[in-house]
C-alpha cells in the first residue's frame, strides 16, 4: 500500500468557504476513512455541493483545509484529480459531440481510456454512446456522467446527486454498482438530498444544514431519524385496530377518519405491520417526507438537538 | 409585455455594449473630423477630395460617400457605414441565440411552459431586439450630435433622425432574416447558415459597386435598401421607400419565422433529413486525436475551421479580383498617379492588395479569436470548464492547451488563404512575392494570439462578460490605430493596438520589432490569464 493511501481518503479540518450573508459552508470538520461509501444528506442550498467543489479543488477555501488520499485538494490538485473520478451536480453540455467522443475527449486527459471498462459500463446502463449528447434524454446524460467518473476506476469517487434523472431500475443498477466499488476497494463520497438513497448504500452520513455540519451518524442512527408518513384504508366491515396502533412502537400523530388511519412511523414498520395484521386493509400508502421536515421534526431552526437514543 | 421586458433581460449586455460602442464610434470620427479636416473651405475641399480617394477603395465595403468635406458625410461614411455592419453581426448573434441557443439551454421551453404562444415568443423577442437597436441607433445619434457640438455647427436634427432610423431598419430586417434561417436549420449550423446568408447578401451588395454583372440582384439584399440613403450630408438624401421594404422584409420574415416555429418540433430543425437507422454502440470514439492536448481541441472544430479556411481563400479571391479592379480605377486618375508611385513606390497592386485583404482579413480574425473566447465562457457556464478540471489537468494546461489550439486552427485558415491569394493574384497577372505572402498571412498569428490571449484573460476574470469586454476591446485597438495619429496619442498608446503594430507586411515586409510587441503583449496576457484562472473559483 502507498503511503498516502494510509491517510483517510478525505479529510477536512474547520474547511469554510464564506460566500456572505450567511451562504457557503462553515468550519467543516470531517473524515472519512478509506473504502467506505459516506453519504452526504442536506436539503437543496445547504452547502453539499459546495463542499464537493472545494473537495475537487474547484474553489479555493476562505479557511481551513482540504484533503484527499493526504494531498491538498486545492495545492496539489492535479495529483488529487488522478485518484479520483467526479460526477457533477449539472452534467455539462457537450453540444453534438457522441457520447463515445466525449469519453475519448475526457479519457484522453487521463492519458487514454480504458475501453473494455467503458463498454462494460454502457452495456450496464443501456447507454448508447453513438448518439450525440445534444439527442440525449436527461436520464441519458446522468448515465454518461456516470460513465465518466467510473471509467478510470479511481480510488475515490465523489458524486454530487448521482441518481437525479435515472429511473428506478437504473438507480438500483447503480447502487450495485456502488457497492461493488465499495467490495474492490474504493472509497465513495455520495450526496444527496434523499435519505432513503443514503440508507440504501452508505455505512455512515454526515447531515448537513445551513452550510454546518450537524452530525455524523452511523446508519443505525439514521434508520432511527427516518420517519414516513403512513395512510391505512382498512375495509368497510373491518374494525379499526385503534389501540394497537397507538401503542405501536414508533408509531406518532395518528388521525382515525372512518376507516381511513393516518400516522407518522419512525424507524421500522415491524411494530406497525403487527398491530394491523389482524384486520383487513385496502390500501396502505407510505410516503417519505422532505428532508427539510425531518430535519424541522429533529432540529430546533437554530440550534440542533441531540438525536433521540 | 412580461416576456419583452425578459427578452431585453436576456440580451442587455448586447444593448449596453452596441449602445456604448455606437456612441464612441460617432462621437469620435465626429471630433476627429474638426481635427483634421482643416477648418477654411479650401482644406475642407481637399480633406474631401482625399477622402473620396480613400473611400474608393473600400468600395467592396461602402457606398462612396456625398460631401464628405462636411461633417455630415464624413460622419455618415466613418461612423454610421460601419455601424450598420457592426449592427447586422449583432442582430445575427441575438437572433440565433435567441432562437436556438436559448432553445439549447431550456428557456425556450420554459418561457412556452408558461402559457405564451410560439408567435407571442418571437413576437416579443423581435421586439425586445428591436428595442435593443432603437437605443443602439440612439447612442449613434447622440455620439454625433455630441461631436457637432463639440465643432460649434449645427446639422439638421431630420438627417439624424433619418440615419438613426436607418440603423434600426437594417438591424431589424437582418434580425427576422437571421431568425427565419434559424428555425429552418438545425441546431449547429443555425449560426454559420444565418451567417452566410447575411454575409452573401452583404456582398451581394456591395460586389455590385464594382461587378455590374450582380447590380440586377442587388433588389434581394437589405443592405441595399440601406445605401439608397445618406441623409446625413448636406445635399444628402433619405429614401423612405427603402425604409419601408426594409421594415416589410422584417415583419415578413419575422412572420416566415414565426410560422415555422410553429411547425417544427423543439430541438429540431424545420426541414429535417430522414435518419438512417443505426445500431447502438457501445464502443470510445477511437479516433487518436482525442488523446493528444491540442489535437483533440482541432479534431473537435475541425468542421468549423474548414468553414473559416474556405470561406476566407473564397474572400481572397474576391479581393483579387477586386484590386484588379479598384487598381485600374485609381490609375484613370491622372491627379493620384505620383501619390501612387511616391506611396507605394511602383508597387501598386501589393499596396492595395494589403492594405484591403489584410485589412479585412485582421478584421475577421480579431472575430475568430472572439468566437473562441465566446466558446471559452460558455465552456466555464455550461460545466464543461468543470468537468476538464475533474481530471488530472493543471489550469495552466488548460488555458495553454485552449490558446494553442486556436493557434493551430489559425494556421489551417492562413495557410489555405495565404495560398489562394498567391494562386488568385498569380492567376490575375498580380506578380506578389511569396515570402512576403507566407510572412504577411503568418503575421495573422501573433495579431489573433493578442486578442485570444486578452479574451483568455478576461474569459478567467469574468467569463459572463468576456465577449462583450473583449469585442469593446478590438473595437479600442481598431479606433487606436485609426485615430492614434489623428489625436497625437503617445506612440507607445498607439503601440498597444494590434492592428498597428501588424504593419503592411505584404508591401514593407515584417516588422521585428512590431511582431516582437505583438508576442509580447500576447505572452502578457497569457501569464495573467493562467494567475486569474489559478486564483479563481470554478463553477461557484
Amino acid at each position: 500500500m502507498l503511503p498516502e493511501m494510509a491517510a483517510p481518503a478525505i479529510r477536512t479540518s474547520r474547511l469554510t468557504k464564506d460566500y456572505g450573508v450567511g451562504r457557503g459552508l462553515f468550519d467543516l470538520d470531517l473524515q472519512v476513512s478509506a473504502q467506505e461509501v459516506f453519504g452526504y444528506l442536506g436539503p437543496n442550498g445547504s452547502g453539499k455541493t459546495t463542499t464537493i467543489r472545494l473537495l475537487m479543488g474547484m474553489i479555493s477555501p476562505s479557511h481551513g483545509t482540504a484533503h484527499v488520499f493526504g494531498l491538498d485538494c486545492f495545492r496539489e490538485a492535479v495529483e488529487v484529480k488522478r485518484k479520483v473520478g467526479y460526477l457533477p451536480g449539472d452534467v455539462p453540455q457537450f453540444g453534438s459531440l457522441r457520447g463515445s467522443e466525449v469519453v475519448a475527449y475526457l479519457g484522453g486527459m487521463r492519458g487514454g481510456v480504458d475501453r473494455r471498462r467503458v463498454r462494460a459500463l454502457a452495456e450496464r446502463f443501456d447507454l448508447d454512446l453513438g448518439r450525440r449528447f445534444r439527442e440525449y434524454s436527461s436520464g441519458n446524460k446522468q448515465k454518461l456522467a456516470i460513465v465518466l467518473a467510473f471509467m478510470h476506476e479511481p480510488d475515490l469517487l465523489i458524486l454530487d446527486e448521482p441518481t437525479s434523472s435515472l429511473d428506478p431500475l437504473n438507480q438500483q443498477e447503480f447502487y450495485a454498482l456502488l457497492r461493488e466499488t465499495r467490495d474492490g476497494g474504493a472509497t465513495v463520497f455520495l450526496s444527496s438530498h434523499v435519505l432513503s438513497e443514503v440508507e440504501h448504500v452508505c455505512d455512515r452520513v454526515g447531515i448537513i444544514r445551513d452550510g454546518r455540519l450537524v452530525r455524523v451518524a452511523q446508519l443505525d442512527e439514521l434508520r432511527r431519524i427516518r420517519v414516513h408518513r403512513v395512510e391505512i384504508e382498512f375495509a368497510p366491515d373491518t374494525a379499526v385496530p385503534e389501540t394497537p396502533i397507538r401503542d405501536a412502537e414508533g408509531v406518532e400523530e395518528v388521525t382515525i377518519s372512518g376507516q381511513r388511519v393516518t400516522c407518522t412511523v419512525r424507524g421500522g414498520f415491524e411494530a406497525l405491520m403487527r398491530a394491523i395484521r389482524d384486520a383487513q386493509v385496502v390500501d396502505f400508502i407510505s410516503t417519505e417526507p422532505s428532508l427539510e421536515e425531518i430535519f424541522l421534526s429533529y432540529f430546533s431552526e437554530r440550534k440542533p438537538k441531540a438525536l433521540p437514543p | 409585455m412580461i416576456a419583452i421586458v425578459f427578452g431585453l433581460r436576456l440580451g442587455r449586455w448586447g444593448v449596453v455594449g452596441f449602445s456604448l460602442a455606437a456612441f464612441v464610434s460617432t462621437l469620435i470620427q465626429t471630433v476627429g473630423f474638426y481635427q483634421i479636416a482643416g477648418h477654411t473651405p479650401g482644406e475642407r475641399i481637399a480633406f474631401g477630395n482625399s477622402i473620396l480617394a480613400l473611400a474608393s477603395q473600400f468600395s467592396a465595403l461602402f457606398p462612396p460617400p456625398i460631401r464628405p468635406d462636411t461633417v455630415g458625410g464624413y460622419v455618415e461614411f466613418r461612423g454610421f457605414h460601419p455601424l450598420a455592419i457592426l449592427f447586422a453581426v449583432w442582430a445575427l448573434a441575438s437572433a440565433t441565440g435567441a432562437a436556438r441557443g436559448d432553445e439549447e439551454r431550456g428557456i425556450v421551453a420554459a418561457a412556452l411552459g408558461t402559457g405564451i404562444s410560439r408567435l407571442g415568443l418571437i413576437a416579443a423577442r423581435t421586439i425586445a431586439f428591436a428595442i435593443g437597436v432603437v437605443i443602439a441607433a440612439a447612442a449613434a445619434a447622440a455620439g454625433f450630435l455630441v461631436g457637432v457640438a463639440s465643432g460649434h455647427e449645427s446639422v439638421s436634427p431630420l438627417g439624424v433622425i433619418e440615419a438613426s432610423g436607418l440603423l434600426v431598419a437594417v438591424g431589424l430586417s437582418c434580425y427576422a432574416l437571421s431568425l427565419l434561417v434559424a428555425q429552418l436549420a438545425a441546431v449547429r449550423v443555425a449560426t454559420a447558415a444565418a451567417g452566410v446568408l447575411l454575409l452573401a447578401l452583404f456582398l451581394l451588395n456591395s460586389l455590385s459597386r464594382v461587378f455590374d454583372s450582380l447590380s440586377m440582384w442587388r433588389w434581394l439584399s437589405p443592405f441595399r435598401y440601406y445605401d439608397l440613403s445618406q441623409p446625413l450630408p448636406l445635399g444628402g438624401h433619405f429614401e423612405a421607400r427603402a425604409v419601408v421594404v426594409l421594415v416589410g422584409v422584417s415583419v415578413v420574415a419575422a412572420a416566415a419565422a414565426a410560422a415555422a416555429f410553429e411547425f417544427r418540433d423543439l430541438g429540431s430543425a424545420l426541414v429535417r433529413p430522414p435518419r438512417r437507422a443505426s445500431r447502438v454502440s457501445n464502443t470510445v470514439s477511437g479516433a487518436a486525436w482525442w488523446r493528444w492536448p491540442v489535437w483533440r481541441g482541432v479534431f473537435e472544430r475541425r468542421i468549423a475551421t474548414a468553414v473559416w479556411a474556405v470561406g476566407m481563400a473564397a474572400l481572397a479571391i474576391v479581393f483579387v479580383s477586386l484590386t484588379r479592379t479598384i487598381v485600374q480605377v485609381l490609375l484613370s486618375i491622372p491627379s493620384l498617379l505620383p501619390y501612387l508611385s511616391i506611396f507605394v513606390r511602383q508597387q501598386v497592386y501589393p499596396g492595395v492588395l494589403g492594405f484591403t485583404w489584410f485589412n479585412v482579413a485582421q478584421l475577421l480574425f480579431a472575430a475568430m479569436a472572439i468566437t473562441y473566447v465566446a466558446r471559452w465562457s460558455a465552456e466555464d457556464s455550461d460545466g464543461r470548464l468543470e468537468l476538464a478540471l475533474s481530471q488530472p489537468i493543471s489550469r495552466a494546461a488548460v488555458v495553454v492547451e485552449r490558446v494553442a489550439t486556436l493557434v493551430a486552427c489559425a494556421l489551417v485558415i492562413v495557410a489555405a488563404s495565404g495560398a489562394t491569394l498567391y494562386y488568385a493574384s498569380h492567376v490575375q497577372g498580380i506578380d506578389l512575392n511569396a515570402g512576403r505572402v507566407v510572412a504577411a498571412s503568418l503575421m495573422l498569428i501573433p495579431f489573433a494570439l493578442v486578442f485570444a490571449s486578452a479574451g483568455s484573460l478576461l474569459a478567467a476574470w469574468n467569463p459572463r462578460a468576456a465577449v462583450g469586454l473583449l469585442g469593446a476591446f478590438a473595437f479600442a485597438s481598431y479606433l487606436d490605430t485609426e485615430l492614434g495619429s489623428i489625436y497625437k496619442l503617445p506612440l507607445w498608446v498607439q503601440d498597444l493596438s494590434a492592428f498597428k503594430l501588424f504593419g503592411t507586411p505584404l508591401l514593407t515586409g515584417v516588422d521585428g520589432r512590431n511582431l516582437a510587441l505583438l508576442l509580447l503583449l500576447s505572452l502578457v496576457g497569457l501569464a495573467s490569464s493562467i494567475l486569474a484562472m489559478q486564483r479563481r473559483d470554478v463553477g461557484a
